[in-house]
């Protein structure tokens, strides 16, 4: 289509690209932000698994090891997965609702640049004589507090999470107000395509917690600034209480929308109508609810919360996660599956977050609990859910997406040769650290001892993230050969179901020229069967 | 030391025994749901390659069998929780005659065990770990708190941990069999440069040989920090 370029036509070179109000630039702009933290949290995790590989400390100190994982886990939560998400988001969601534009574009845009601005004061953190933020993610208090963790540049650690806070929270609510005021007509609540309902069960969540986040970081910042508002005897628990309050469902913002790009991915490339529809809406709702209820499942060890009932909410997730597990399963079994990439990241998501989830029900009883909190199994466990899990459907988005985004394809070769790599690397790098925490290594440590018995597995581990390093660089010359040299994708390379796929490749400045009618949740799908009858039957050669 | 009737009434609780008991139920239920759904996937990936160009036709939905499934699901949940609960009733109860008593204080980077009553103090650093030293066959009742940032107090071996706050005592009861030296005790809960480093030795002694170690601790003066042979 070479319609495309009527609506590409720049209009004011730099100020434009800085202030565009396009949902799609802006997007596209906060990916490409969210790509670059994701390689500087990863050069962290390198240099962290290089340190791990031997006992005794060969290649940085313990003060900069705990700068590293404290920058890796809050790069990695804060400015990568979930900002990702919302991008994610912001470029599909105004698409498969059938709108023109994000609602109060200039807010999301004020949204994208306070989540810019919180990042980078997070890094300046690194030129402050005491260097960066080293509390760890979850800057416990008293750790955090000014006395055992002085310095600006801590300062600047809570100062930049506070912004980033803000700044998710306001792209959230355009996105919240896309989905409920600008459906195009036709599109009822019951027709939202499932990525869709999974980023408003997601910024309902973030619209609920994140704001909790930022205050309990703005309290810190008065206290490290003399307010001593933590500083009796119940602050610490309660601060971990406002941390959780965001931190669970954090874990689940940077869930839903990876769920719903792993059942649009299936639905397509099983080509077949995604089954289960109204109990995965259903679940999902439930989930939402039940995650504002969990969170201190993370504090079972304190000895200062209500154990059982935490256990009881969180092991209930199970209904909810199976009832979507089901979903995917049931639209797989009689489709007519073809495995490109972006579906064989879909299903290493699938299969992969499965191991995250279960070993998470084992987290979610106490006395279980008990043994491997705050060890390595923790870490397996996170790593398999946001790395093994939700990163990989974040691959499988790109490989998707792509086209559309760009009009050009990425190189299915690279991308198998990617996959391969990324599931032995990641396989390798974290499932020896279920039985390293078993063993009893605890995590956030520079240094273990040589008759620990930790070496082997950690040796396993260093080696699998190398892997996994490779495979990101094949991902990176990917983007880089298939933007070079463009492979035409036409507006819709897979036969896909949902609006987006209506549209050229990238889609007009306000997205539509003309909507087909909205029958369902997958309307191109409707218009495909209704061409052919009814009959299932595909005319042949209709694209591609 | 008493050693009357209840002590022996009170039947000892073994964490780690609790902890495998527990565990033997949740892994293989574990294992078992991932290797269905890898299989079912498996299956599907093979079984339903596109062969043609025909769409397949899609159902909307299987309410019936949903239903069920989501029923099962909530079985498995009531089943698991119902475990849970038991287990952390055993391991959370706390003895109304424990047989030994130690105040247990963190520190970065290190911990000071006290015996309340008996004089006897043990401290180390993050350069030499101290020794925790208890008897063996009876219940002993830990004292936990923090004098700086949180710690947790972890004994691998036992599968147990408890955090330590400050300004706030916690309470927790374990138990030791078998005597002789145990895995490393370590703090879990990261607490800054030393982390790694603050761990400490433990060594389980029967009752008669834990008297007569506290007795040569006292006479060897107020605080001990040598090793305890």
């Amino acid at each position: 289509m070479g319609a495309a370029a009527v609506a590409e036509a720049p209009s004011g070179g730099l100020l434009a690209w800085i202030a565009t109000t396009d949902h799609k630039r802006l997007a596209l702009r906060m990916a490409i932000v969210a790509l670059v933290f994701f390689l500087a949290g990863g050069v962290f995790a390198l240099l962290i698994r290089t340190e791990l590989a031997d006992p005794g400390l060969q290649l940085v100190g313990r003060d900069a090891y705990n700068q590293l994982f404290t920058m890796h886990g809050s790069t990695m939560v804060f400015l990568v997965m979930t900002p990702l998400a919302l991008a994610l988001g912001g470029y599909l969601v105004p698409l498969q609702v059938g709108a023109a534009d994000i609602a109060a574009p200039r807010l999301a845009l004020a949204g994208h640049w306070l989540v810019l601005a919180g990042g980078l004061t997070m890094y300046s953190s690194f030129l402050t004589d005491h260097g960066a933020g080293k509390a760890g993610w979850t800057a416990y208090y008293p750790l955090s507090g000014s006395s055992a963790t002085p310095g600006t540049g801590m300062d600047l650690w809570v100062a930049g999470v506070i912004l980033v806070g803000a700044g998710l929270t306001l792209v959230a609510v355009c996105l919240l107000a896309t989905i409920i005021r600008l459906r195009a007509p036709g599109m009822t609540m019951l027709r939202l395509p499932v990525f869709s309902w999974t980023m408003l069960a997601t910024v309902l969540m973030v619209v609920m917690s994140v704001p909790v986040l930022a205050v309990g970081m703005a309290l810190l910042l008065a206290d490290r600034l003399g307010a001593s508002i933590y500083e009796t005897s119940g602050g610490p628990i309660a601060y971990q209480h406002l941390f959780w309050f965001f931190g669970h469902p954090a874990v689940y913002i940077m869930f839903f929308p990876f769920l719903g790009i792993t059942a649009e991915c299936v639905a397509t490339f099983a080509r077949k109508r995604f089954t289960g529809y109204r109990p995965l809406i259903l679940a999902l709702i439930v989930f939402t609810g039940l995650s504002m209820s969990v969170w201190a499942h993370h504090m079972f060890t304190t000895g200062q919360v209500i154990n059982e009932y935490f256990s009881l909410t969180s092991t209930a997730l199970v209904v909810a996660a199976g009832t979507e597990y089901f979903a995917v399963i049931a639209t797989l079994i009689g489709g007519a599956i073809v495995l490109r990439t972006a579906m064989l990241f879909a299903l290493g998501f699938f299969l992969q977050f499965l191991i995250g989830g279960l070993s998470g029900v084992i987290l979610a009883s106490p006395p279980l609990d008990y043994h491997a909190h705050d060890s390595y199994f923790v870490v397996a466990h996170f790593h398999y859910t946001l790395f093994a899990g939700s990163l990989f459907a974040g691959f499988a988005a790109a490989y998707y997406w792509f086209p559309k985004w760009t009009g050009a394809m990425l190189r299915e070769s690279l991308g198998r040769i990617q996959f391969v790599l990324i599931v032995l690397g990641t396989n390798l790098t974290f499932f020896p650290m279920f039985l390293l925490g078993y063993d009893g290594m605890p995590r956030r440590i520079a240094n273990y001892s040589s008759d620990a018995g930790f070496t082997d597995l950690n040796r396993l581990s260093t080696l699998g993230s190398y892997l996994i390093a490779i495979g990101v660089a094949v991902f990176l010359y990917n983007l880089y050969v298939s933007l070079r040299r463009r492979e035409p994708a036409g507006d819709d390379p897979w036969e896909g179901h949902t609006l987006e796929w209506a549209t050229t490749s990238p889609p007009p400045r306000f997205n539509f020229h003309s909507l087909p009618p909205i029958t369902s949740h997958a309307p191109l799908l409707d218009r495909r069967l209704a061409a052919v009858g009814g009959a299932g039957k595909a005319e042949p050669g209709t694209e591609r | 030391m008493r050693v009357g009737p209840a002590t022996f009434v009170q039947a000892l609780i073994d964490t780690r025994d609790e902890f495998d008991d527990l565990w033997a139920l949740y892994l293989p239920i574990g294992v078992a749901v991932a290797a269905i759904v890898f299989g079912l996937v498996l299956f599907a990936v093979v079984r339903y390659r596109r062969r043609g160009d025909d769409l397949p036709g899609g159902r909307e939905g299987l309410p019936f069998i949903e239903g069920l499934y989501a029923l099962l699901l909530a079985g498995v949940v009531v089943f698991l929780v119902a475990a849970t609960f038991r287990t952390n009733d055993r391991q959370t109860e706390l003895a109304s005659d424990p047989g030994a008593e130690v105040d247990v204080t963190a520190f970065q980077w290190g911990w000071r065990f006290t015996y309340p009553g008996e004089g006897v103090t043990v401290v180390g650093d993050d350069r030499r770990p101290s020794t925790l030293v208890v008897p063996t066959d009876t219940t002993v009742r830990f004292n936990l708190r923090s004098r700086d940032v949180i710690h947790a107090f972890w004994i691998p071996e036992l599968r147990f941990k408890r955090d330590a706050f400050p300004r706030r005592e916690t309470t927790f009861d374990l138990s030791f069999e078998e005597e002789g030296p145990m895995e490393t005790g370590r703090c879990a809960e990261f607490c800054g440069l030393a982390h790694g480093e603050m761990t400490f030795d433990v060594v389980a002694m029967a009752r008669p040989e834990f008297r007569d170690w506290l007795r040569r601790q006292r006479t060897a003066g107020e605080i001990q920090r040598e090793e305890p042979r």
